[in-house]
């Protein structure tokens, strides 16, 4: 993990907790997001994410730990305003007024901030400029996201908050969403999102945090979060019914659904010794798949606490 | 980071209200029920009491010169008061008032902003009233400043106690009931106990000037003025924005 020193990090949470009675939501999370970067927390529902995300945007009060947003502390009242003049943020389940027009809701927005965007750029941006006339009310559930987009992104943040930004969006609108995240990245903007989308945090994110039960239990890049760049290789397949896995000439194991399953670090020569003691047999392996771990793999193995793991989704198929 | 303008808290109160009277207007229930609905009641009463002539019961007033400056404050109590206290609990409930504190718009500017709007509405819908009464004889306001104290006092204390009441319920669907239940309809009756209560004291404070060719009434506007006050101090510790609460 980098060692940057605690200043040039946009956020810094150090030891963050926060229980809701006798439920602890939040129980010792530390993270660093520095600014011009893509940090994403990624975790299944309830695992803490919101919680953390309301603290750092000021609409919780923390139990324990220190959190700096900018510079401020968001628990500080005093310092609301001038947090929330240099700050973006897209949350989930908010709605504007449902009379008012696109252009007017943002428009609206835009005289709450000391340096705004322009509106109609801002509109433009997010895809809604053949709806500026058009009533809040009469929008569709993913028109009113790209809205929520625009009013995070109309005060021209430092950093934006984006809660859960694409749960909902069909393929074409989250790819769209996620080409103007990287945008406002290329323009300097910090970016901390949540989600619950392996594909999300591995096209998005510079950095992910894996939290699981109010704990983050990985952290790094998205190509090496969980040990996935070290880890072995994993070559699977269908033996016919005339063999049993002890005719294999290396150790394997029987990795469910009828399939036998070889770790390796060194897959060439493997995948060789394998295939040709089939070919000489004359046995065919069905189904016969390599790959690594992919960030679902890493993602289901930490957030399962321990056991019972689904199988995994395969990311690469040689076949 | 260097200082960065901001628009003058005066410019942005007014931006507030602006968008506040826009949202208002295009909400085709709102306008009717606060403009339509006061001037068919007073058509309904005029047709029932039209001929009642001045009597005891009404305070040696004629019926129409009672009824038009009760009608007025009941407009008042229901824009500044009810409907208040059941769009904030709506606005909560669906996540509006989330949006706004996400902002850094001040909690002051958005309530200000809102009674701004309400005393607006307020002037409006009496003027209204007071110019239909015309046509069943109730005579021009005699005293302006007696009845521009009555509205000024009566608007911003009943707007205080229905942000004090979105501050104490819950949900949005309890709000029509609790806003009834907490402020009895002007009784009567009840004359001793709605004294102390702040609708009659609004109702007593506007009839001055609207029908009696009274001044100022300071007795009135303290208990109405007393009420603000108390709704505002709830107001103040206990509103909340956020549709979950911890």
């Amino acid at each position: 993990m980098e060692t940057k020193p605690a200043a040039s990090g946009a956020v810094v949470v150090a030891g963050l907790r926060k229980s809701y009675g006798a439920v602890a939501a939040v129980r010792g999370v530390s993270f660093t997001v520095f600014s011009g970067e893509i940090f994403a927390l990624l975790g299944p529902n309830g695992a803490g994410k919101t919680t953390t995300l309301e603290i750092l945007e000021g609409f919780r009060a923390r139990d324990a730990g220190r959190v700096e947003v900018l510079g401020l502390d968001p628990g500080d009242r005093a310092a609301g305003r001038a947090l929330r003049e240099r700050i973006g943020l897209v949350l989930q389940d908010i709605a504007v007024e449902p009379y008012l027009t696109v252009r007017e809701t943002v428009a609206r927005n835009a005289g709450y901030y000391p340096a705004p965007r322009d509106v109609d750029e801002v509109i433009e941006l997010v895809g809604l400029a053949g709806w500026r006339r058009q009533k809040v009310r009469a929008l569709s559930g993913g028109q009113k996201r790209r809205l929520d987009l625009a009013l995070g992104l109309i005060g021209g943040p430092d950093l934006l908050f984006l809660d859960e930004p694409t749960t909902g969006f069909d393929p074409t609108a989250r790819r769209d969403a996620w080409q103007i995240v990287r945008n406002l990245r290329g323009s300097g903007t910090t970016i901390l999102l949540t989600t619950h989308y392996m594909e999300e945090a591995q096209a998005l994110a510079d950095r992910v945090a894996l939290i699981s039960g109010g704990q983050i239990v990985a952290e790094g890049t998205p190509a090496t979060i969980g040990g996935r760049d070290t880890a072995g290789a994993r070559i699977r397949f269908a033996l016919p019914d005339s063999c049993a896995v002890a005719d294999l000439p290396l150790a394997a194991a029987a990795a469910g659904d009828g399939l036998v399953s070889v770790e390796t670090a060194e897959p060439t020569g493997t995948l060789h010794q394998l295939t040709g003691w089939a070919l000489e047999r004359g046995i065919l392996l069905e189904r016969l798949t390599v790959d690594r771990p992919s960030l679902e793999d890493v993602y289901l193995r930490l957030t399962s606490s321990g056991h019972g793991a689904p199988e995994p989704v395969m990311e690469r198929s040689t076949r | 980071m260097s200082y960065r303008s901001r628009r003058s808290d005066l410019a942005l109160l007014w931006h507030q209200v602006r968008y506040e009277q826009l949202s208002f207007w295009r909400n085709p229930q709102s306008a009717f029920f606060t403009f339509v609905f006061p001037v068919v009641i007073i058509m309904i009463f005029g047709a029932l009491f039209g001929g009642v002539n001045p009597s005891s019961y009404f305070d040696g007033l004629s019926a129409m010169q009672y009824y038009v400056p009760t009608i007025a404050a009941v407009s008042v109590l229901g824009s500044c008061y009810s409907q208040l206290a059941i769009v904030l609990s709506i606005r909560r409930q669906n996540g509006i008032l989330k949006r706004v504190r996400a902002t850094p718009l001040p909690a002051w500017a958005y309530f200000l902003g809102l009674l701004a709007h309400c005393v607006m509405v307020s002037v409006l819908d009496v003027a209204l009233i007071v110019g239909v009464g015309r046509l069943y004889g109730v005579p021009v306001p005699s005293h302006w400043l007696a009845l521009a104290a009555a509205l000024a006092g009566g608007a911003a204390s009943f707007c205080a106690l229905g942000v004090a009441v979105a501050s104490l319920i819950r949900n949005a669907e309890a709000a029509p009931a609790v806003v009834q239940l907490v402020l009895p309809i002007h009784s009567d009756l009840l004359n001793r106990i709605s004294g102390a209560l702040p609708v009659r004291p609004f109702n007593e404070a506007l009839l001055g000037p609207l029908a009696r060719h009274a001044g100022l009434d300071w007795r009135n506007l303290g208990v109405l003025l007393a009420w603000g006050a108390a709704g505002a101090l709830v107001a103040i510790r206990r509103f909340r924005w956020d549709p979950r609460p911890e």
